[in-house]
């Protein structure tokens, strides 16, 4: 089951225009939407109406049948996972390991399980070293890393992604890409907003551009 | 012979409790109206030079120094505080470290604000940033509520309004869409040209585009490219 924003309407303030109007889009499992747009046109409101943390004044977001707004926050972060902006949003452990470890101590699986899945999980994304260090002592780019560690653990069928290239070196993000490949493969859906065109055209296979509020989709053409 | 912007001297760094530094006997200098990019996988310590270079290591975060930076011809820690930051303005990579008031006109006014200038200055210098960054329909907004790239641009603007002469861009690009690089690239051209110097650190080589020379960190070394 996809993940569908039927007409949303979204302002930050009842005085203002609506930043976002008549929205319309449809994620299904094993597709890539890449979704553009300058500075300021809405894209991270948008992906945040999409996982529940702002709410559309009109309009309906589900996600396997469901309503967003009746589900809680830990709920749809088992469906979607998210990746803010600026990483530091989103690191709160005192350790990297206890960082990508996090999530999955709500989840009912064994001990030994959820130990695998962070080695692994550090080991792909080259934080093993940086095991036992505090977040915020980690440059950009690693932090970078590990918030994309942190929201892989739970293995949600969605993501969304706002700007995972950002820190990244060449090596790491071409690394990146080929981790999201798989993940599509794997049949997840993924969002991904990005400034990095090359990046997000060679992922996706359609796209979405925010201009003046409005959303145009259509096939990948680049 | 024009005494260069920066020198940095056999410098070594390593953060507290790290066995090996993050690279070693560091040497180069940075002349008036150069740019010096810099490249480097993540973690290599490019932000840790950007933070030596402009001070804030070692007078706010700790670590070990041995080798000198000389600002001016003089040592950085001897520069005291509102003098260099009038010499060296660093525009970070994340932008929300350096945001902290409640409209972006209080934002850009708040360094002229502190080195006293008079009112006709400041808001003079509000206008010029504002227009050099595209920024000026955004004057009164909380920049809370501006998105990333915005947030950029602003960050930016508010170090250009204390008038550096030397300018460190740690990232500062890394949120911009297609338009706000090409403006930040329109800002850096006539800045070059006016003799004021840059340190642009990005992993994108089209944003290094009007850099003289590009060192390159790696596992504790530095090479030029």
């Amino acid at each position: 089951m996809p993940l569908i924003a039927n007409n949303l309407f979204f302002r930050f303030n009842n005085n203002q225009d609506f930043l976002l109007e008549n929205i319309n889009l449809e994620l299904h499992r094993g597709e890539c939407m890449a979704l553009l747009g300058e500075n300021g046109s809405g894209k991270t409101t948008l992906s945040k109406l999409l996982i529940g943390i702002l709410k559309p004044e009109k309009g309906e977001i589900s996600i396997d049948g469901e309503k967003i707004r009746d589900l809680p926050l830990a709920k749809i972060g088992e469906r979607i996972g998210y990746l803010f902006q600026n990483p530091n949003r989103q690191l709160f452990c005192s350790s990297v390991e206890e960082e990508v470890g996090f999530a999955l101590q709500f989840r009912k699986s064994e001990r030994g399980e959820s130990e695998k899945i962070v080695s692994e999980l550090l080991g792909f994304f080259q934080l093993d070293h940086l095991r036992a260090k505090f977040p915020f002592t980690l440059s950009q780019g690693e932090r970078q890393r590990l918030a994309l560690a942190a929201i892989m653990a739970l293995d949600p069928p969605f993501f969304i992604l706002d700007e995972p290239t950002t820190g990244l070196d060449p090596r790491r993000k071409e690394e990146l890409f080929f981790y999201l490949q798989k993940l599509l493969k794997d049949n997840r859906g993924i969002l991904l907003i990005s400034h990095d065109h090359d990046f997000a055209c060679n992922l996706a296979n359609q796209i979405g551009e925010l201009k003046n509020g409005k959303l145009e989709t259509g096939v990948i053409k680049c | 012979m024009t005494l260069p912007r920066i020198q940095v001297k056999n410098f070594s760094f390593s953060f507290p409790d790290e066995n090996s530094p993050l690279w070693t006997n560091l040497n180069f200098s940075l002349n008036p109206g150069e740019i010096v990019g810099i490249t480097g996988p993540s973690g290599c310590g490019k932000s840790t030079l950007c933070y030596c270079l402009s001070g804030i290591i070692p007078r706010h975060l700790p670590g070990e120094i041995s080798g000198e930076i000389l600002v001016d011809g003089k040592p950085l820690s001897q520069v005291p505080l509102p003098q260099l930051s009038q010499k060296i303005g660093m525009v970070f990579q994340d932008p929300e470290t350096q945001l902290f008031c409640t409209t972006v006109e209080e934002e850009i006014a708040f360094g002229p604000e502190n080195l006293c200038l008079s009112r006709e200055e400041i808001e003079t210098r509000i206008k010029e940033v504002l227009e050099l960054t595209g920024m000026t329909h955004f004057r009164y907004t909380n920049p809370s509520q501006l998105s990333g790239g915005e947030k950029q641009l602003i960050a930016l603007g508010a170090v250009l309004a204390l008038g550096p002469h030397t300018l460190i861009l740690d990232e500062a690009m890394s949120q911009l869409d297609t338009a706000g690089r090409k403006r930040v690239q329109k800002i850096i051209r006539p800045l070059k040209k006016a003799g004021k110097s840059l340190i642009i650190v990005d992993h994108q080589i089209e944003n290094l585009i009007s850099s003289d020379r590009v060192l390159h960190l790696e596992n504790g070394q530095a090479s030029w490219r």
